[in-house]
């Protein structure tokens, strides 16, 4: 049939508004968390399953951040502004040595605060004459202001200056005091160095940039010389410079030290070191984030799967609501809200816990803890893009349900 | 007893068909076949004209095509072949959109198996009625109880649908169907999961509803039952076989006794 048959016309009647289907926002809020409210069980369940993937997102950022926090405090502490000058490596492996006259012409480079050199001695240090020396010392001849140049700290006694200089006295780096079992002071300890008893003065705290003086002990240039022989010529230069000219300085500094062989001269600032291991942590810190990324998919399919299953049981609810004037797009929309409030409901729990494992993670640490506001942000909105997209799939199966077979009997 | 009650009361206002206001229904040569081999011809050529105020009685044996005529009726299905008018409005011509506005303002459905939300009460299941309208919520709520008032549920308003018993669900069910004040309420074996006693209580609510002007279309495969209707149309093979308009019915239905 193509034409409408007359019967139609013959009731003509007053073309009245045609009815439109509307539900209002509120409405399709509340419709949307309907399936939730009514299935708790299942809905803590399955927004679990997304959480797990979103905390250790959160737990990522947040560790990494608040131990980059710690770094950066720590690198802020000691300075940026300590460089530290070698004349390279001998043939044999050894510390060369530099010019004598370079720690005055160091000195001389306008922005360099303070300069002190180090002259590594040929000869070993033991606990006494006894015992063999295998515990990878070095021995250095030191200017007193070294101390200061370096920001340097004493767990005992003192460090060297115009008076223990001159005398046999020794000041121990943190591992040097002990590889060589002594912790303190009490007992007036010595160590032998070349065959001749040294009185330890002083031991150092941890120096975070100068692992080196940490393995070093410390003679004074004038007992060097008077006590064992040696000649003073310095192996290293430590120095602080204005930071805002540190690159210039680092670049005039190999032909001010050796105007002869530039080259030989090599230059390091260890906070750099320290600086590159907050770098490490950024490949650690991808892959995390990968392995996170991962179990937030895995959890978005979980909310797919669970949100197709609620679609197949609900198919007699379906059938109700299009029977009582839900169009397609409201049925959709039911079923995206539910997908999405399911998926930022994991996704709250889940910055809640990320959060909660940071804040363990970094008290342990004792670090600051720094858990950056965009990364919780981010965490749940990712989880309600997630929910809304997993919800796609059985939204627009639900909508496009038969409503004639979805109200149906089951039989 | 509350069928002969309504029986009296459909005995002394005789349904009274007005020619002159459009049918609430009209169904031209309907047909809805499956494609197999040989095709399913679930309906063919099925012509059915409803006017305001009428309660007619389908029936028909299982597989007959009853329910594949109520949701091309309810605009639910739609017809292979042939042309269906509610309140004039000629339903092949509408978007799905457009039918969902059409069901959401001027069609109650009542289901065998009452399709309520188990977890919500009774009045929430009742105010959904009006939520695809874009009713307010605190006046659909009204409505809700003053139709559930009306079915005999108002002290029932805030018992959940699960804790209902089956008689007091379908009463919930058919205050649904009615919150809307639809042009015409369509129920597919309203009393097919009730005892005989409850299904007479359930059918006597639908009449007086009708007796109060709502225009219904029952589905029911009992004979004695639909005897009691006023019109009873016959549907077999797929076919309106009768048609048959009894103004004064004299059978008092088996279920009753
Ligand atoms: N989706 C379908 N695909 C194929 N055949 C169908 C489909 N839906 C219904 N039918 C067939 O159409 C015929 C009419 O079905 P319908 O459900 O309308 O019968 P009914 O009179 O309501 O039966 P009952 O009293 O058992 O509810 C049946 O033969 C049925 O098998
Ligand atoms: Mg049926």
């Amino acid at each position: 049939m193509t034409s409408i048959p007359a019967t139609a016309t013959q009731h003509p009647h007053v073309e009245m508004q045609r009815p439109r289907s509307k539900l209002r926002a509120a409405d399709a809020i509340a419709t949307g968390t309907h399936g939730l409210r009514s299935r708790k069980g299942r809905t803590l369940l399955t927004a679990i399953g997304i959480s797990i993937g979103i905390a250790s997102m959160i737990a990522v950022l947040g560790i990494s951040a608040s131990s980059k926090a710690d770094l950066i405090a720590q690198i802020d502490r000691l300075g940026t502004n300590l460089l530290h000058v070698q004349a390279g490596n001998d043939l044999f492996g050894d510390a060369a040595q530099l010019p004598p006259e370079s720690p005055t012409m160091v000195r001389r480079i306008g922005p360099v605060d303070q300069a002190s050199s180090v002259s590594a001695l040929d000869t070993d240090v033991r606990r006494n004459k006894y015992v063999e020396d295998n515990n990878g010392l070095d021995v250095f001849a030191a200017e007193t202001h070294l101390y200061s140049t370096l920001e340097a700290s004493l767990a005992h006694g003192r460090f060297l200056d115009s008076q223990t200089s001159t005398i046999p006295t020794v000041v121990l780096g943190a591992v040097a005091a002990q590889r060589l079992g002594i912790n303190n002071l009490q007992g007036a300890p010595v160590v032998d160095i070349g065959g001749r008893n040294f009185a330890v003065i002083g031991i150092l705290n941890t120096l975070t940039l100068n692992p080196d003086i940490d393995r070093a002990v410390l003679i004074g240039n004038d007992a060097a010389e008077t006590f064992l022989g040696a000649e003073i010529v310095p192996t290293a230069i430590y120095l602080r410079a204005n930071p805002e000219h540190i690159e210039a300085v680092r670049d005039v500094l190999p032909p001010t030290v050796n105007p002869a062989d530039p080259n030989e001269v090599t230059v390091s600032r260890p906070s750099d070191a320290l600086e590159a291991r907050a770098e490490v942590d950024k490949n650690l810190q991808n892959l995390l984030l990968g392995l996170g990324a991962v179990a937030l998919i895995v959890g978005g399919v979980g909310i797919a799967n669970v949100m197709v299953i609620s679609v197949l049981e609900r198919r007699g609810e379906i059938g109700l609501r299009r029977a009582l004037g839900a169009t397609r797009t409201h049925i959709a929309t039911q079923f995206i809200l539910e997908s999405a409030t399911l998926a930022t409901l994991g996704g709250i729990i889940g910055t809640i816990l990320g959060a909660a494992v940071t804040y363990t993670y970094a008290t342990q640490q004792n670090w600051r803890i720094d858990i950056p506001i965009e990364a919780l942000a981010l965490g749940i909105t990712a989880a309600l893009a997630l929910g809304a997209l997993a919800g796609l799939y059985p939204a627009t199966r639900a909508a496009h349900l038969d409503p004639a077979e979805a109200v149906r009997p089951t039989t | 007893m509350s069928l002969t009650r309504f029986l009296r009361h459909r005995a002394t206002t005789p349904p009274t068909p007005q020619e002159a206001t459009p049918p609430v229904l009209e169904l031209v040569d309907i047909a809805k076949h499956y494609p197999a081999s040989p095709p399913i011809k679930a309906l063919d050529g099925v012509s059915l004209t409803v006017h305001p105020g009428e309660l007619v009685g389908i029936v028909g044996a299982s597989g007959s095509g009853k329910s594949t005529l109520l949701n091309i009726i309810g605009t639910l299905d739609r017809p292979t072949a042939g042309h269906a008018y509610i309140e004039g409005t000629a339903v092949a011509e509408l978007s799905d959109a457009d039918r969902s506005g059409l069901r959401a303002a001027r069609i109650g459905f009542v289901f065998q198996q009452f399709h309520l939300l188990e977890s919500s009460t009774a009045v929430s299941n009742v105010s959904n009625g009006l939520l695809y309208q874009g009713v307010p919520r605190k006046q659909r709520t009204r409505l809700a109880i003053d139709a559930l008032e009306r079915v005999g549920l108002g002290h029932r308003v805030d018992h959940r649908a699960a804790k209902l018993s089956g008689g007091e669900r379908q009463r919930v069910a058919i205050a649904r169907a009615i919150v809307a004040d639809p042009a015409i309420v369509l129920a597919d074996e309203p009393t097919g999961n009730l005892d005989s006693h409850t299904s007479a209580d359930i059918l006597t609510l639908l009449g007086d509803l009708n007796a109060d002007g709502t225009t219904i279309l029952i589905i029911t495969h009992d004979q004695d039952l639909a005897s009691a209707f006023p019109r009873r149309v016959t549907v077999n093979d797929g076919r309106i076989i009768d048609d048959h308009q009894t103004q004064f019915p004299t059978l008092i239905p088996a279920a009753t006794q």
